[in-house]
């Protein structure tokens, strides 16, 4: 999770964990997968991003072999998922929490599982104290709640202790408790360097625990990068009485710095997360400061941007009908995505 | 390979409908052979244009008795089999399985094989249920009759060997229809309404057409009829007036025929199934 963004721009694309090549894939008339491509890098989290209907589920099955593309390729380290030797071996995945038989229990699903590749019970029974289901595991899963099925479902993935686990939105019909557990799960497993691929219709689920993100809309590529390459240049908002001189002074000691009326009067933005030198700039130009803080990307926002601007809005939706995008769970109710906006808006959090 | 066919031995064996279908063989053995006894044992039929009334138990040889009395229920044994067979692929796809199966056999036309040949361990399972249940209750009836219930070993366990193939060629049969059909519901509907109404009527059709018969004999009910040669070593006239079809296929003509029924189904599906998106 640690490891430093230039050591991670040096993994060349020969060595990404998860490579998709210009994948598409066509039901009927329907686009669901539009020449998609972007890769993950071994040892880190990447959020699989967009909104519902844009196409995540269908990648990442035809990623596991269980979709055929209409064209392109997705490749695991370097092959093919049905290439893969001893599949389970090499990639975990959990998609659907509801793929149980209802008259069998959750044990005796592992053990079919398990059974395809020779793994012992034992492991089986390591994997259920390990998500913290052993004893229920032991009714039929008809009666499981949906928390114990996304567990039994992680438990599934981690069968043949794989270092690639493909989740398709884990978190999803969980609890506040529940997701708790699940992230502190995922980074146990980060811990351990296996290469996570996450996707999830909501950024704030997985803001926390993702190193990287893919973003897709209508089957397209959005935006990809690091998370902080998402969150954009560190910025710093100062407040003063006296602007002028402090801009001076802050471009005398080579710092790129301007007014910045949307945050009020006397409200200056500097570039860098380095509070201490600008309060020490303001302090040797003898100018006030009211207010010195971090202006924070608002993640949230820029993603109902990216993912619901016109020409991403989802196909599938009778455009009449389409619902607004949920709102944020903090900050200002989010401003209408207008082709004209392009930057993205920065709030406090 | 060994290790796909585990995992499906352990899919059929984790679910209550193991037992309960090996349950229901049994009963089906045992009821249908001491109602096969009661009427072979104990039931007369008008002999020629006379009106006297012959016995069965005198004119039919004590080993051809004992053989239809313990083969009563195979019609229905083997439509159980049938059900075994599509479930085996149909349960998959109604519970969204089938991908945990490809994840883990992403080789799809492994995962076929591995159900075809968990397909025969588990049908020999519940053929000896029902052969267990058959020499239950037609043992009962032929001991009641003063009959012997073992007559000739060797010949009685040539029909048991022949229940048993029967029982796994429609299991087979059944497997093709459900790889055939992603639908359970569907497959066992066609399969269960095809071999009950639709074929017969089909039958029935064709001994109306010149050489209608000659194709009549190879369909599924017919040839598994035909396989147990159950008429072997009775007067023609008397197995036609316990509902013998004229002219019908060697027991092993009959096998091949539902054999190929089943391997023609299986391949289609095997070729449907390499291509089909798991959504």
């Amino acid at each position: 999770m640690s490891v430093p963004a230039a050591a991670q721009r040096a993994v060349g694309p020969s060595e990404a964990a998860i490579v998709v090549q210009d994948l598409s894939k066509k039901f009927g008339d329907f686009v669901a997968v539009d020449n998609l491509s972007f890769e993950v890098s071994p040892g880190r989290i990447t959020g699989f991003l967009g909104p519902n209907g844009a196409g995540k589920t269908t990648t990442l099955r035809m990623l596991l072999g269980l979709v055929r593309p209409s064209a392109g390729t997705g490749l695991i380290d370097g092959v093919t998922y049905a290439q893969l030797d001893r599949p389970l071996q090499t990639v975990g995945a959990a998609l659907e929490a509801t793929n149980f038989h209802p008259g069998r229990s959750g044990r005796d699903h592992l053990r079919v599982l398990a059974a395809t590749h020779g793994i012992p019970d034992s492991r089986v029974d390591e994997l259920l104290a390990l998500v913290g289901i052993p004893a229920a595991a032991r009714k039929k899963a008809g009666g499981y709640s949906m928390g114990m099925r996304q567990r039994l479902g992680l438990a599934a993935a981690l069968l043949g202790d794989p270092h690639v686990l493909i989740l398709d939105e884990p978190s999803n019909g969980l609890d506040p408790e529940g997701i708790r557990w699940l992230r502190g799960f995922l980074r146990h497993l980060a811990s351990q360097g296996k290469t996570i691929l996450i996707s999830s219709h909501l950024l704030s689920e997985v803001e926390q625990t993702v190193d990287d993100v893919v973003i897709i809309a209508n089957g397209q590529l959005v935006r990809q990068g690091t998370i902080d390459e998402l969150h954009g240049e560190a910025t710093t908002l100062v407040r003063t009485s006296g602007s002028r001189a402090l801009i001076g002074a802050l471009r005398g000691a080579g710092l790129e710095a301007g007014d910045e009326p949307a945050q009020g009067p006397g409200a200056v933005r500097v570039v860098t997360g380095d509070l201490a030198q600008v309060g020490d700039l303001a302090l040797a130009a003898g100018v006030p400061v009211h207010e010195l803080r971090v202006l924070r990307t608002d993640l949230e926002r820029l993603y109902f941007q990216l993912t619901e601007s016109p020409e991403n809005r989802n196909r599938n939706l009778d455009t009449g009908a389409a619902e607004p995008p949920p709102e944020p769970p903090v900050g200002p109710p989010p401003v209408a995505a207008t082709p004209d906006r392009t930057g993205p808006e920065e709030t406090d959090r | 390979m060994s290790h796909l066919v585990r995992s499906e031995l352990r899919k059929y064996f984790s679910t209550r409908m193991w037992w309960g279908m090996a349950l229901s063989m049994f009963l089906i053995g045992a009821v249908f052979a001491a109602f096969t006894g009661g009427f072979t044992l104990y039931g007369e039929l008008p002999a020629g244009s006379g009106d006297t009334m012959i016995k069965l138990a005198d004119v039919l040889p004590e080993l051809t008795a004992a053989r239809m009395i313990y083969a009563g229920g195979i019609q229905f044994a083997y439509m159980l089999a049938l059900v075994i067979g599509v479930l085996s692929m149909g349960q998959e796809f109604r519970h969204k399985t089938v991908s945990g199966t490809f994840l883990a056999g992403p080789r799809r036309h492994q995962v076929v094989f591995a159900k075809v040949i968990g397909l025969l361990v588990i049908i020999v399972v519940n053929a000896v249920a029902h052969i267990a249940g058959a020499v239950l209750g037609g043992g009962i009836l032929l001991t009641t009759a003063g009959m012997s219930v073992i007559p000739d070993t060797a010949g009685l366990l040539q029909t048991f060997a022949l229940m048993l193939l029967i029982l796994v060629v429609w299991g087979l049969i059944g497997l093709g229809l459900g790889v055939l059909l992603t639908n359970q519901v569907a497959a066992l509907f066609l399969g269960i309404a095809f071999t009950l109404i639709v074929e017969p009527l089909i039958a029935f059709g064709l001994t109306f057409v010149d050489g209608g018969e000659a194709f009549a004999k190879f369909f599924p009910s017919q040839a598994a009829t035909a396989t147990l040669s159950l008429f072997s070593g009775v007067d023609d006239a008397v197995a036609e007036m316990m509902g013998a079809a004229g002219e019908q296929l060697t027991w092993w003509t009959g096998a091949l025929t539902l054999l190929v029924y089943a391997a023609i189904m299986t391949l289609i599906g095997l070729w449907l199934t390499r291509r089909r998106d798991i959504v």
